[in-house]
C-alpha cells in the first residue's frame, strides 16, 4: 500500500516537473521554430518546412549590433566591477565594525530596495549632466553601482562567516583588508557569483534608462537595437523578432547553460530563490 | 622657404576659419520615434544627413528614441533633467500634455511673413486639428496616418461578390460579413467577414465607427468629452452586434498586432487597420487585396493618427528658427514623397501629391491614394488634457462592452461621469 502510493507520488511529482518544464520551454521553442524559418510558417506547424538563416541575417542588418553589443559588454562588466567593489567594503564595514549610526545606515540602504529605480530617472539625468555625463557608458552603469540589494546579500553572507576564522587571521598577523580578502570574499564566493548572475542579467535586459541617458550608437545597448523592431503601426514580424530575439539574448542563455550547475548550487547556498 | 611659410599661413587661416565656422553654426537635437518597421529610422537619418551637408551653418543630431511612449519619456526626462532637445516628434494626441507641462513653445512666433502663413495653411485641415489649440500651432504634421478598410478579393469572389466593389455603408459590411463567414462542420469560424481589432488601444478604431454615425468625441479645447453621446453609444453597440447578433466577426478582444497575419491567413476576409500597414499587406499578402474608406454611417469618417514636430522650451531664438527651417524643408514636396514612399505615411500637404515621385508611385500603387481622398472626412484623434487618464477610462469602458462586462450605455455614462471630474480643473 505505502509502496503503491509512493509510486504514485513520485510519477505525479515527475508529471508534474515536465509539464512545468514544458509550459516553461515553450515560448522559447516557439522562438527558435519561427527564427529558423521563413515568416510564411510563423503560425503553422510543419515539421518539413524549409530552413532558413534570412531571419537573422535580416535582424543583424536591421541595427549595429556588434557595436551594441560591444557596448552592452562594456556596461555590464562595469556595473559588476563597480558593484563587487563598492558592495563588498561596505557589507564588510556593516557586519564587522562598530561605529556610531551604524544601524541608521543600514536602515538607509535597506530603504533603497524599496525605491523603484523608475521614479528617480529625472533626478539621475540631473547628475548625469552636472557629472558632463550625458550620453556615455558610465552615465548608465552610475546610478546602479551603489547597489542597496548587493550590499545587503553580502552583509548577511559575511556575518555568517565565523568569527574564529577572522581571529585567526589576524593573530597570524593579516591586516584588515587581508582579512576581507584572504578569509570573506574566497568563503562568499557563492554569494558573489548568484548577484553577478542576477545583476548581469538584470542591466543586461535594461531598456529604459539606457535609451533615456544616452543617444548615440557609440554608447547604446542591445536592448535598444532590439527595439526598433516592435513596429506597432505596420504589424509585427514574428520571425525576424524571434530571431533578434534570440540573437540578443543568446550569450546570456549559453552562459547559462555553460555554468549551470554552479549557478544552481550558488542560489541554493546563497538562499535566493 | 617663403613658400612654406605661405602655406602655413593659408592652412592657419582655413584652420581658424573652420573652427570659427563651427563655433558660429547652430546645434540642434532632434528626437524622433519609430512606430513602422524597416528602413524607416534609416530614411530620417538620412534626410537630416542632407540637410546638414546643404546647410554647413546648422549641426543636427537626429537621436532615435525608441516607440512614441519611450520617446515623450525620453523628452520629458530630458527637458526636467534641464537638457532638452530642441525639437522632437511625439503623437500629436500628446500636445495637450506638453502644453500643461509647460515644455514646449508654440511655431507661431517663428512663421510671421506672409509665406509662412501660407505655408501652414498647406496642410491637410484634418492633420491640423490634433495640432492647433487656442488660436496657437503646436504641432507641425509628420508621420501622420488613418485608419482603412483592406479587402481579400479573393475571398470576395469565392463568396460570389463583386471582387472590386468594398463595402460602402455599415449595412453593407454586416451583409457582405454574413456572405464571407464561413464556418466548418462543428460550428467554428475558418473565415470570419470582418476584423477589428481592440487590444491596446481600442478607442482608435471605434473612432472610425463614432464620427461615422456623427459623433465628436471630444471638443476642440480639449477638455470637454462625449462619451455617453447616443451616437456613441449607438456606434459601440453596431460594433459588439458585429459578433454577437451578426456573428461576423470574433467576439472578445481582438489582437493588433495579429490582424495583419490573420488577413494574410485567410481568417478573416476583410480588416481595419492603419495605412502604416500598406508596404506590409503589398509585399506579404499572398491574393489581390483592395483597400476603401472606412464604411459610412450617416457620413463617412475616420480620425487620424499619428505624429507631428514639436519645438521644445528652452531653446535659443536661433535655435528655434534653424529648427522651424529644417521642419519646413523636411515636410516640403520632395522630402515628404521620399518619406511617404519609404514608409506608407500618408504625405500631410497637398502639394506632395502632385510631384513626379508621388505620382509614379500612386500610379503603380492606387491604394494609397485612398487613405489621402479619406481625409476630407477624418476628424481629430481623441486627444484631451490628461490625455493618458482620460482615454484609458475610455479604452477601459469599450473593452467592458466588448467582452459583455456592461452594455453600451452603462458604460459610457461611467466613463464620462470619471472623464468629468479630471477635466473639470482645465475648463
Amino acid at each position: 500500500m505505502t509502496r503503491a502510493s509512493d509510486m504514485f507520488d513520485r510519477f505525479l511529482n515527475t508529471f508534474a516537473a515536465w509539464a512545468l518544464a514544458l509550459l516553461w520551454i515553450l515560448p522559447l521553442a516557439y522562438a527558435v521554430w519561427t527564427a529558423i524559418h521563413p515568416s510564411a510558417y510563423e503560425a503553422n506547424f510543419d515539421l518539413f518546412a524549409p530552413l532558413t538563416t534570412e531571419n537573422f541575417v535580416k535582424a543583424w542588418q536591421a541595427a549595429p549590433f556588434h557595436r551594441y553589443f560591444l557596448n552592452t559588454f562594456i556596461l555590464v562588466t562595469m556595473i559588476l566591477a563597480g558593484q563587487f567593489l563598492l558592495c563588498t567594503l561596505a557589507a564588510f564595514a556593516f557586519a564587522r565594525f562598530e561605529f556610531p549610526g551604524r544601524n541608521v545606515l543600514f536602515a538607509l540602504v535597506l530603504l533603497q530596495l524599496l525605491v523603484m529605480p523608475d521614479i528617480l530617472m529625472v533626478e539621475n539625468y540631473q547628475t548625469m549632466r552636472l557629472l558632463n555625463l550625458v550620453d556615455t557608458i558610465p552615465a548608465i552603469a552610475l546610478p546602479y553601482i551603489a547597489s542597496g540589494f548587493g550590499i545587503f546579500l553580502l552583509r548577511q553572507t559575511f556575518m555568517t562567516i565565523p568569527k574564529e576564522l577572522d581571529e585567526a587571521a589576524r593573530i597570524e598577523g593579516a591586516s584588515v583588508l587581508g582579512v576581507l580578502w584572504k578569509v570573506y570574499i574566497p568563503l562568499a564566493k557563492p554569494t558573489y557569483l548568484a548577484y553577478g548572475l542576477v545583476s548581469v542579467s538584470h542591466h543586461w535586459n535594461n531598456f529604459l534608462w539606457p535609451l533615456i541617458v544616452t543617444n548615440s550608437v557609440e554608447t547604446r545597448p542591445v536592448t535598444v537595437g532590439l527595439s526598433v523592431f516592435s513596429a506597432i503601426d505596420s504589424g509585427i514580424e514574428w520571425s525576424v523578432i524571434n530571431a533578434a530575439t534570440l540573437m540578443t539574448s543568446g550569450p546570456l542563455l549559453i552562459a547559462f547553460l555553460l555554468f549551470q550547475r554552479q549557478f544552481v548550487q550558488s542560489f541554493m547556498r546563497a538562499g535566493i530563490k | 622657404m617663403l613658400k612654406s611659410t605661405f602655406l602655413k599661413a593659408v592652412a592657419a587661416t582655413a584652420l581658424t576659419f573652420s573652427t570659427w565656422a563651427s563655433a558660429q553654426a547652430v546645434d540642434l537635437q532632434f528626437y524622433f520615434p519609430v512606430a513602422v518597421g524597416g528602413k524607416a529610422a534609416d530614411t530620417i537619418q538620412e534626410l537630416t544627413a542632407e540637410y546638414v551637408a546643404q546647410n554647413p551653418d546648422v549641426n543636427i543630431d537626429a537621436v532615435y528614441a525608441g516607440s512614441y511612449q519611450d520617446t515623450v519619456a525620453k523628452a520629458i526626462t530630458a527637458s526636467r533633467g534641464g537638457n532638452p532637445p530642441q525639437l522632437s516628434v511625439i503623437l500629436s494626441v500628446d500636445m495637450y500634455t506638453l502644453i500643461d507641462e509647460d515644455l514646449i513653445v508654440p511655431f507661431d512666433d517663428y512663421l510671421t511673413t506672409e509665406e509662412d502663413k501660407k505655408w501652414l495653411e498647406g496642410f491637410y485641415p484634418a492633420f491640423m486639428e490634433n495640432s492647433q489649440t487656442g488660436g496657437k500651432t503646436y504641432g507641425i504634421p509628420f508621420q501622420r496616418s488613418t485608419p482603412v478598410l483592406y479587402w481579400n478579393k479573393d475571398a470576395f469572389k469565392d463568396a460570389g461578390l463583386d471582387p472590386e466593389v468594398a463595402p460602402e455603408t455599415w449595412e453593407e459590411m454586416v451583409e457582405f460579413g454574413k456572405k464571407l463567414t464561413k464556418k466548418d462542420a462543428s460550428g467554428n469560424a475558418t473565415q470570419w467577414g470582418v476584423r477589428i481589432p481592440s487590444s491596446g488601444f481600442p478607442y482608435w478604431l471605434f473612432q472610425g465607427l463614432a464620427i461615422a454615425n456623427g459623433a465628436e468625441l471630444v471638443n476642440a479645447e480639449g477638455n470637454k468629452t462625449n462619451f455617453d453621446d447616443p451616437k456613441v453609444v449607438e456606434a459601440l453597440q453596431y460594433l459588439v452586434d458585429l459578433s454577437t447578433k451578426h456573428e461576423v466577426m470574433a467576439p472578445g478582444i481582438i489582437e493588433w498586432g495579429a490582424t495583419p497575419k490573420a488577413f494574410f491567413e485567410g481568417q478573416t476576409a476583410m480588416m481595419w487597420t492603419s495605412t502604416g500597414n500598406l508596404t506590409n499587406v503589398r509585399d506579404n499578402a499572398p491574393f489581390d487585396f483592395g483597400v476603401a474608406m472606412l464604411p459610412a454611417k450617416v457620413t463617412r469618417g475616420a480620425p487620424t493618427g499619428g505624429g507631428n514636430f514639436y519645438l521644445f522650451k528652452g531653446a535659443s531664438d536661433e535655435q528655434n528658427k534653424a529648427a522651424v527651417e529644417f521642419v519646413q524643408w523636411i515636410t516640403a514636396p520632395e522630402q515628404s514623397a521620399k518619406w511617404t514612399i519609404a514608409t506608407g505615411y500618408v504625405a500631410p500637404r497637398a502639394e506632395t501629391w502632385e510631384t513626379e515621385e508621388m505620382k509614379a508611385y500612386t500610379a503603380d500603387f492606387a491604394p494609397a491614394l485612398v487613405a489621402r481622398d479619406q481625409l476630407e472626412f477624418a476628424k481629430a484623434e481623441l486627444s484631451t488634457y490628461q490625455n493618458q487618464r482620460v482615454t484609458g477610462l475610455f479604452n477601459d469602458a469599450l473593452a467592458a462592452v466588448i467582452t459583455g462586462q456592461k452594455d453600451a450605455e452603462t458604460a459610457l455614462k461611467e466613463a464620462q461621469a470619471q472623464a468629468d471630474e479630471i477635466l473639470a480643473e482645465y475648463r
